[in-house]
């Protein structure tokens, strides 16, 4: 994997990039959903990404993870470019991890099978298969679980037991035994009651640390304050690449029109 | 710290998870390649390659093509009348089979029992033997396929009618009564939309099947293209032969394409209910189509020369001397252990090689494609025929007849498997695939995990069907009660062929019972 492609690779000094993403268009029905982004992640930053619902923000988040192929620009993951080759590339990717808001997880596998799925880009067909057999690295999940404030005795569970907030986590745990250097979230607060949105956020806040970075999408602007930079999406165009603080009231009603008024009226 | 669950079931450390579940059957190959080498002789693969080469190289003969076209015409007439011949009679079977008609009308479902019980002796017998037995009461002619195809599936339409009336939620029908609405307007107003859906998706799928019913029993000189087919095959005019069944694919691919569009258009329900659908939203449209229907299926019938009252003329028959201490000492138990295991063998084949199939060829860059040739190639092409083809290299038997009727259904399941997994939707395998997760790891973990129990489920009523159909593969010597069924109807056996019919009915209804229970089981789960 050659890291050429990057003038701000290691070595340079500053954290290493984690993502990098220049000049990016996706073009969609009339007007581009991605026009011409650019925006750079280091290890062990924080980067809320706000947006009102069709800016762009869950198309940015498929190009970040490779489901989304972009017409234009470049992208870079640590680095280097998307390798060609299919081995080369689903190694890249492993190291990329994904917070989906429907979670994503497999309902009819036990939570030690969900966790150990997160492994299945580094494991053969013999070690998937076993794992379907039998429990597998049981005490790694069971870490992972402690991690998110989850009990290990829930890994033999059938996840379809789980209450809603348990689900959450668990796609967070399964998330930390993929052990990716690229966190990537898309909206996991929509749809939570504040508490457990405020719980959730913090917890991934926890695990965003050097060598990690994290890229979260969310409608909320009161729940940035967390997060080292903010990014601002409007129409496909990257509007605003600044700290937290610098979101005002005005920012924010540019940004999101009459949708921001709910957010705003609550605490931060 | 999220207060815990009890601990509770802990299935998945003790039964096969998902996606190794739906593989399970793929492990008869096992065994299916011990014995494979004792079964080949190995003297026909030139034919094979010969017959192979043709598929590219097939007659352009303009004889052949009328010959060929007129005989397609008659498979596809005979299939359409008989289809809607049996979804008439289903419909009429089907509520008056229904519990709760009975309820609402009389007061008591005994009669709806008994009724479902009736039902399933002619549902038991495959259509290739009310042919055979139709042809013998009252000779060769157009009405005899049509009613062949017609009695079975009238049988099968009604049983699934009565279930969907039986299934469809009573709340409604309640409330209607209670407000003083009469009994037929109140089950035609609270359950006729609600039926309606699944009626007409079943339908289009019996369509399907008429078509596949029609060839076979033309394979058996009932008429139409299958007849062609097989005296092609027998007399080794590959080519010939090729362009017979590239016209029937078109036919068969034809029609299938137009039942999904027309399901996807009116809001029905998916085949094993993994794309659910609304009560259909263009009723409207789907009278009409349904009035437009009837004169075509006149004028079929009178281009066909269907003469209803010709049934009523039935021939003289051979004197009927039955000697039962002859039928009792047949080797029954032989038999039935034969067809059983035929069954099992061509079931766990067709159930098993799908998925199996699915997953190592469906990443290829053409692979889907490549998939769905080959399965559209198993569902246009006759068990017999393909038991007739696979004797150029393979020895008569109970193996050669399961690889024949494991193709055909593999045919039929690799489709419905392939579909299903479309409608399922990605999520969990798109979210592996993001995570590095390879492709055929990716599809297995994340899509057949919550494909394997609806798919089983549709493989155990399969296996019902492959029961039914392992007659139809008596002609090359499967040993089970298929071959001594065709003989006595050669020879006019009466008394075995009424000893074998009953027994075959009885066999099937357990099948049938057992297959229900397996799918109860496995959907419950």
């Amino acid at each position: 994997m050659t890291r050429s492609g990057s003038p701000s690779g290691p070595g340079s000094g500053s954290p290493s990039l984690v993502l990098e993403l220049r000049d990016v268009t996706v073009p969609g029905r009339g007007a581009d959903r991605l026009a011409g982004v650019s925006l750079q992640l280091r290890a062990g930053e924080r980067v809320a990404l706000l947006g009102a619902s069709g800016a762009g923000k869950s198309t940015l988040l498929a190009v970040a993870n490779g489901l989304l192929q972009p017409s234009g620009g470049e992208l870079f993951w640590e680095g280097a470019p998307p390798a060609r080759s299919q081995r080369l590339r689903q190694r890249q990717r492993a190291r990329i991890g994904t917070l989906w808001q429907d979670l994503r997880l497999i309902e009819e596998l036990s939570v030690q099978q969900n966790l150990n799925a997160a492994r299945l880009a580094e494991w053969g067909w013999p070690r998937a298969l076993r794992n379907l057999l039998q429990p597998l690295e049981t005490a790694a999940n069971a870490a992972a679980l402690r991690q998110v404030d989850l009990d290990p005795a829930l890994l033999p569970q059938s996840v379809t037991a789980l209450s809603g907030g348990q689900r959450q986590r668990l796609a967070i745990a399964r998330l930390l035994r993929q052990q990716p250097t690229l966190l990537l979230a898309d909206e996991p607060l929509a749809h939570l009651d504040p508490r457990l949105a405020a719980e959730l956020l913090t917890l991934l806040l926890r695990q965003a640390t050097a060598p990690r970075a994290l890229l979260l999408s969310l409608h909320r602007p009161d729940l940035v304050s967390g997060f080292d930079r903010v990014l601002a999406l409007r129409a496909g165009r990257l509007v605003l690449d600044a700290p937290p603080a610098a979101l005002d009231a005005a920012l924010i009603q540019s940004l999101y029109g009459a949708e921001s008024m709910p957010a705003l009226a609550e605490p931060r | 710290m999220t207060p815990l669950a009890p601990a509770q079931h802990p299935w998945s450390q003790r039964r096969p998870a998902a996606p190794l579940l739906i593989l399970l059957p793929a492990l008869v190959l096992l065994p299916l390649a011990a014995v494979l080498p004792a079964v080949v002789h190995g003297g026909g693969w030139e034919l094979i390659g010969q017959f192979a080469f043709a598929a590219i190289t097939p007659s352009g003969d303009p004889v052949l093509l009328a010959s060929a076209l007129r005989g397609l015409g008659v498979t596809v007439a005979v299939a359409l009348l008989g289809w809607a011949v049996s979804l008439a009679l289903g419909l009429v079977g089907g509520v008056l089979s229904s519990r709760t008609v009975w309820r609402t009308m009389a007061g008591r479902v005994w009669p709806a029992g008994a009724l479902r019980r009736l039902l399933a002796i002619p549902r038991s017998i495959h259509e290739l033997l009310w042919g055979l037995l139709l042809l013998q009461l009252v000779g060769l002619q157009p009405a005899v396929a049509v009613l062949a195809i017609a009695i079975p599936y009238a049988a099968l339409v009604a049983r699934v009618v009565s279930d969907l009336l039986d299934a469809l939620p009573t709340a409604p029908l309640e409330a209607l009564r209670a407000a003083g609405a009469a009994a037929p307007a109140a089950l035609l107003t609270a359950l006729g939309p609600a039926l309606l859906p699944g009626v007409f998706s079943y339908g289009g799928y019996r369509l399907e099947c008429a078509l596949r019913s029609a060839t076979l029993l033309g394979v058996f000189g009932l008429g139409g293209l299958g007849t062609e087919l097989r005296l092609t095959l027998q007399s080794l005019q590959f080519h010939e032969l090729w362009t017979c069944l590239w016209l029937l694919l078109a036919v068969m691919l034809l029609l299938e394409g137009l039942v999904r569009l027309l399901r996807r258009r009116w809001g029905m329900p998916g085949r094993f209910g993994l794309a659910a659908g609304a009560v259909g939203s263009r009723g409207r449209e789907l009278l009409l189509a349904t009035l437009a229907l009837l004169p075509v299926l006149l004028l079929l019938a009178l281009a066909l020369g269907v003469n209803p009252a010709a049934l009523l003329v039935v021939q003289a028959l051979p004197p009927f001397h039955p000697d039962w201490p002859a039928v009792l000492a047949l080797p029954w138990g032989a038999m039935v252990a034969s067809t059983l295991l035929l069954t099992l063998l061509a079931a766990a084949l067709a159930v098993g090689v799908a998925p199996l199939l699915l997953l190592l060829v469906a990443p290829w860059p053409w692979g889907r494609l490549l998939l769905q040739g080959l399965w559209a190639l198993g569902r246009l092409w006759p068990p017999p025929l393909t038991a007739l083809l696979l004797l150029f290299v393979l020895k008569p038997g109970l193996i050669t007849a399961a690889l024949a009727l494991a193709f055909h259904n593999l045919g039929v399941l690799g489709r419905l498997l392939l579909e299903a997994a479309d409608a399922a939707g990605g999520g969990a395998e798109a979210a592996l695939r993001c995570a590095g997760c390879g492709p055929r790891l990716a599809l297995f973990y994340g899509r057949f995990s919550g494909l394997s129990r609806s798919y089983l489920a549709y493989g155990a009523y399969r296996a019902d069907v492959i029961l039914r159909e392992t007659v139809v593969v008596g002609l090359v010597g499967a040993a089970g009660l298929g071959t001594l069924l065709l003989e006595a109807l050669s020879s006019f056996a009466v008394d075995q062929l009424l000893a074998l019919v009953a027994v075959y009915a009885a066999l099937t209804l357990l099948g049938e019972d057992l297959s229900d229970r397996v799918r109860h089981r496995l959907l419950a789960a």
